[in-house]
């Protein structure tokens, strides 16, 4: 895929991506980047994921501790708040309403 | 007060923590008494007070001379001058005290018909002129080891008088030598009202003379000036 | 470029962007956490240090840049003899709230003796210094007693301002933390190391929360860590008001310090 397109589309939904891998529990940024990855997004490389973080932090939609993890080095850990379940449940559904009708076209354009 | 207390304990906790210093020091009025034990008690009492006195103004000397570095940050963390001085010499009293305690012990079990009252006076007039004595020797000495030169001097010096000549009145213990022939040899009460007034006149000369040096070394400067923060 | 000098470069641009300290320490340490446990080079992981730095400025925002305030710190007309030698002739300093002066020059130039006229501990022959508010002064060595323990530096020296035992502890205990030292073993100050002691001296010297901070090469001794430790340090109590004189032969810093005063042409 054309890298560029895809870093695109990143830049609008990783926010997103983000909040919801983080909905079942709190992870750091290495871990974060490496479940994006599994998932097929692609790799995220620490200088797009990390702003990325800092922002939500700083708009509360996450908060972040340092801690010793099981193994390994002090990690810094990021946990969803309130506020960002609903972010990710707004911005969630309105992601949804407009990749839908997008599909849709594209879809049709594809199998013409 | 809070100040002159923590300065007294941090002395009291410095001093303690020299082990090696204090054993030595114990060890030197010990001597005295052991090898004069044989002979005259008068004798080996009189040698233990100068081993008291010695070995409280070398503890003296040696706080004075550490704390030559800290005492102007002290300053300027808010400490005045007296309470400085008076602390470390509280601090320093009360190890005179502590240390005095157990030869006074040492007296009562080794020697008898003694006016054992007029032993611990004069071990405190030792205790109280020592303090200040060592604190002065150590403010005006650059270093511990002709502080340390200056004090065997002193002690050797009022170790060879003769008490009876007019400048033995003159060396910083004599107070004791003279409370320790009432004592001793059942003399007189004016041994021990003369070694009073000198122990008294002698500590109050030092503690003046320290405060003296202290204040000059630790004064306030004339070129600085303080402005109220704005 | 290695990791460890891409992470240096990066940390040196966030400060010059004025990004607040924890905030950049923290982002740094986020960074090395990831590229140790990724691997990977760091110019791909995240880019040149100076765009990441703005892209992070960009994120974070920086702090609030600090307005010199008004003069706490003014010497003037300094000269200081020492037998015929003059040391210092005319030497002059001012220093406002949350600033950083740096007094540099080669050795026996007079940092030093400059330094102590400053602090009222010496006498200049000519001159005056006009101090607003507490100072606070960190000598070159000594300053320390050998035989107490840190927990009773902090005590001996929060006495001094009237804080009891408990809050003086608990005061200096942070103070040595920001300097990334832990202060809570019970270790005579002649058994630590010559860097832990320095820290101890500049933790004494913090403690009485002084508005004019007078320190004498106050990295005797550091490692890197420290040293970058130290100037965060300043750098944080700049930001809080305080107006900070460090003497310094290392020009390395300059950087970050708001004054300048070479005593080199002073000395004749």
């Amino acid at each position: 895929m054309d890298p560029d397109r895809r870093g695109q589309w990143l830049r609008g939904v990783l926010d997103l991506c983000v909040l919801a891998l983080l909905r079942d529990g709190e992870s750091y940024g290495y871990q974060l980047a490496q479940a994006l990855d599994t998932a097929g997004v692609g790799p995220i490389q620490g200088g797009t994921l990390y702003p990325v973080l800092l922002r939500l932090q700083r708009t509360g939609l996450v908060t972040a501790q340092w801690r010793e993890g099981d193994s390994g080095p002090a990690r810094k850990y990021y946990q969803l708040t309130a506020e960002g379940r609903a972010a990710l449940r707004q911005g969630g559904n309105a992601w949804l309403a407009f990749v839908a009708p997008v599909t849709d076209i594209v879809t049709k354009g594809v199998d013409g | 007060m809070n100040r002159l207390v923590t300065v007294a304990e941090m002395t009291l906790r410095e001093l303690t923590r020299r082990r090696g210093v204090l054993l030595l020091l114990l060890l030197m009025p010990l001597v005295f008494w052991m090898i004069r034990r044989d002979s005259y008690v008068g004798q080996s009492i009189r040698a233990l007070f100068l081993g008291i006195s010695w070995a409280v103004s070398t503890a003296a000397l040696f706080a004075a001379s550490g704390a030559r570095e800290l005492e102007p940050r002290l300053r300027l963390a808010g400490y005045r001058p007296h309470q400085l001085y008076l602390g470390r010499m509280l601090g320093l009293w009360v190890l005179g005290l502590a240390v005095a305690v157990p030869f006074f012990l040492l007296t009562v079990i080794d020697a008898n018909n003694l006016r054992y009252a007029g032993i611990a006076l004069a071990m405190l007039c030792c205790v109280a002129v020592a303090a200040p004595f060592g604190m002065l020797i150590g403010a005006l000495l650059p270093r511990e080891l002709e502080g340390t030169l200056l004090l065997l001097t002193v002690v050797a010096m009022q170790m060879l008088l003769d008490p009876a000549s007019p400048g033995a009145k003159l060396t910083p213990f004599w107070s004791s030598r003279e409370i320790a022939t009432w004592a001793v040899d059942h003399t007189d009460a004016g041994y021990l009202s003369r070694g009073l007034l000198h122990a008294a006149v002698v500590t109050v000369l030092l503690i003046v003379t320290v405060a003296g040096v202290f204040g000059v070394r630790l004064r306030r400067r004339r070129h600085l000036h303080h402005a109220p923060l704005t | 470029m290695n990791a460890d000098e891409w992470l240096r470069v990066f940390a040196a641009e966030l400060h010059q962007r004025r990004v607040a300290v924890d905030a950049a320490r923290h982002v740094v340490a986020e960074a090395a956490t990831h590229l140790r446990e990724g691997g990977g080079d760091p110019w791909l992981v995240f880019g040149s240090p100076q765009a990441y730095a703005a892209t992070i400025v960009e994120s974070i925002g920086t702090a609030p840049a600090p307005r010199p305030g008004p003069v706490r710190l003014d010497a003037r007309g300094i000269t200081k003899r020492y037998g015929r030698r003059t040391v210092l002739r005319d030497a002059a300093l001012t220093v406002r709230a949350g600033q950083i002066a740096a007094v540099v020059g080669a050795n026996g130039c007079g940092k030093s003796t400059f330094l102590r006229i400053c602090a009222g501990l010496i006498s200049p022959d000519a001159g005056e210094v006009t101090v607003s508010g507490r100072l606070g002064y960190c000598p070159q060595q000594g300053g320390t007693a050998d035989f107490l323990l840190p927990d009773e530096h902090f005590v001996l020296v929060g006495a001094g301002q009237g804080l009891t035992r408990e809050p003086a502890r608990q005061a200096g205990r942070a103070a040595a933390r920001q300097l990334g030292w832990e202060a809570d073993r019970d270790v005579p100050a002649r058994h630590l190391s010559g860097g832990t002691r320095q820290k101890l001296n500049l933790t004494m010297s913090t403690l009485a929360a002084p508005d004019v901070l007078l320190l004498d090469e106050p990295y005797q001794g550091f490692d890197q860590g420290s040293y970058v430790n130290l100037w965060d340090q300043l750098v944080r109590l700049r930001d809080e008001g305080r107006a900070i004189v460090v003497v310094t032969h290392l020009l390395n810093q300059l950087d970050r310090v708001d004054v300048v005063l070479d005593l080199t042409s002073s000395a004749k």
